[in-house]
């Protein structure tokens, strides 16, 4: 199967500040997660794609075509774009009808057939005659997947689309990517939330500070998560007790007791395990327990375990 | 794929938003003031003939110093500038670049829509001040002719201007004010200036179209001394086209970048 996107030594750089860089990738169809914290160059890596920006080093194709400003590409291509930017004056059906004109639509008919699908595809038919500054923030998010949709694209890009998502049209728009993807179109889908990729794919890019890290299954990167420590906060009424307990623990590399505010950090590589044993305990021996969270569980922390910080 | 049809879409589309937005209805007000100034002259006139100077001779006064020489550059700077600058600013430029279109018909699409913008809301104020203040003489074909003279003077001033501030823009985030400094600086001085300096100003071949010659008398010591019609015009003419050329080849080749990239 041949490669929908190459990358060969793509790098960016917006003055001195690191967008992307020695990026070496190619991508077949499906669909593909681009997983990354805030700030690591996932927006950079899509726009670049995506023809958007220009490479400082470096080239990247789309169906073995450049990309920067190359218009002949971009009825195969949709981009939904992290911006919440809009014509504000435009009610949703004159932007998305705009949209399909310049798509080339063979008639106005046409444009507005185009234009009622991609807008009923995101639930928008009955608030197509509002003004876009009247729209809800999700609202807006779903009429900029509809614009990137309008024309039945091959390949989509799609950045932080379940930003600002309620969780019904989440499970929607999900179910809507992976349809895409069983019609044969190709998919490349940013977010800074591991959660969301893993309900989308299992095929993963991994970018830090602008670099790929890793790709491939999602399972290997859950495992490259498993196999370093953990930090878990516990605050409870026992902690002392807890602490005791806990040290003599296999799974348990190293306890920390915060008197002051009764907080315990357990640093364990085997967290699942821990988990089902805190459970357990907790509840054999009637420990209050007033909070319980993983400073880790956010994706840099994971990122940052990952590179050895 | 059709670029008539895309053309169309974007011409369309920018005029009627163009033509809708707060900057245009403040535009048209200011200017119909030259028309409410003209109409309370034309009432005094009527009322005491002697006391005042002609509305037909205001009429030439108010063309060459309202519009001639505030508001079509101003309008044109505010205009031209914003073909490029509100869709950067905006971040809405996205939407335009990743359609099957061309950069520099999307350029050209929405510019030919502003100066449609920018042409009636002039036109509508100088057609509306020339009637007033020719309302005796409309039955002269002389005073018809001059109206021509006017819209056509009014139409290159304001695609030599808006053309170049467009190609500022397409390469410069603060045209804005090179534009302000163009206009209340240099336009306003280097016209006074003796000999061939003027020429270095736009304003001087459009004053040099205008059926009216400046008075001779004033506190400046150097005044316009114009250029033959012909030249003037087709000076105008291609210094638009040249400007206009170069703003679509650098927003066709250049990388904008919009905020937040990461």
């Amino acid at each position: 199967m041949s490669a929908v996107i190459q990358a060969e030594k793509l790098c960016k750089w917006y003055g001195n500040i690191l967008g992307v860089s020695d990026i070496n990738l190619e991508i077949q169809p499906g669909i593909k997660g681009l997983l990354g914290p805030n700030g690591a160059g996932k927006s950079t890596f899509l726009k670049l794609a995506a023809g958007q920006l220009k490479p400082s080093i470096g080239w990247v194709r789309i169906f073995g075509e450049k990309t920067f400003a190359n218009h002949r590409i971009y009825s195969r291509i949709g981009f939904c774009p992290e911006h919440d930017s809009f014509y504000p004056d435009m009610t949703g059906w004159q932007f998305i009808f705009f949209m399909a004109r310049l798509h080339g639509a063979a008639s106005p008919r046409r444009a507005g057939e185009m234009t009622e699908k991609a807008l009923a595809t995101v639930g928008l038919t009955d608030k197509k005659d509002f003004l876009i500054k009247t729209y809800s923030f999700g609202m807006r998010q779903r009429l900029r997947l509809s614009s990137s949709l309008v024309h039945e694209p091959e390949l989509l890009f799609l950045d932080e689309p379940l930003r600002g998502i309620d969780p019904l049209w989440r499970i929607k728009i999900i179910r809507l990517i992976k349809e895409y993807e069983k019609a044969g179109k190709t998919i490349i889908v940013s977010s800074h939330v591991l959660s969301e990729i893993e309900a989308m794919t299992s095929d993963i890019i991994l970018i830090h500070q602008g670099r790929v890290f890793a790709q491939g299954n999602i399972h290997y990167i859950r495992g490259l998560i498993d196999a370093h420590p953990h930090q878990i906060s516990i605050r409870s009424n026992r902690p002392r007790q807890l602490a005791e307990k806990l040290v003599r623990l296999e799974n348990v590399l190293s306890v920390e007791l915060d008197e002051a505010t009764a907080t315990l950090i357990i640093k364990t590589n085997q967290r699942d395990q821990l988990f089902d044993f805190l459970t357990r305990f907790l509840a054999e021996n009637d420990i209050e327990v007033d909070e319980i969270t993983s400073p880790d569980d956010n994706l840099q922390a994971v990122f940052d375990y990952l590179i050895g910080r | 794929m059709n670029e008539k049809k895309t053309a169309w879409a974007l011409l369309t589309t920018f005029f009627r938003f163009g033509w809708k937005n707060k900057r245009s209805r403040i535009f048209l007000l200011f200017s119909l003031i030259p028309v409410l100034l003209l109409l309370l002259v034309k009432i005094m006139q009527t009322a005491r003939p002697a006391s005042f100077t002609s509305a037909a001779d205001l009429f030439s006064n108010i063309m060459l110093i309202f519009y001639f020489q505030l508001l079509i550059p101003v309008l044109a700077l505010f205009f031209g500038s914003s073909v490029i600058n509100d869709e950067i600013d905006n971040k809405t430029l996205v939407y335009l670049t990743v359609r099957p279109v061309p950069r520099w018909l999307v350029f050209t699409g929405k510019y030919v829509a502003y100066l449609l913008v920018m042409g009636l809301i002039t036109f509508l104020g100088l057609v509306l001040s020339f009637l007033i203040a020719n309302f005796d003489l409309l039955a002269s074909a002389e005073s018809w002719r001059q109206l021509l003279t006017y819209l056509a003077a009014a139409l290159l001033a304001i695609t030599a201007y808006s053309g170049l501030f467009a190609l500022l823009a397409s390469f410069m985030r603060k045209s804005i004010l090179i534009g302000l400094f163009f206009v209340f600086g240099w336009e306003s001085i280097v016209q006074y200036f003796p000999g061939t300096t003027q020429k270095f100003t736009i304003i001087h071949f459009v004053k040099s179209l205008l059926p009216y010659a400046p008075q001779k008398s004033g506190f400046l010591i150097f005044q316009l001394e114009p250029s033959p019609v012909f030249s003037s015009v087709l000076v105008l003419m291609l210094f638009s086209l040249i400007t206009l050329i170069a703003a679509a080849i650098v927003f066709q080749k250049k990388e904008y970048i919009l905020s937040d990239s990461n």
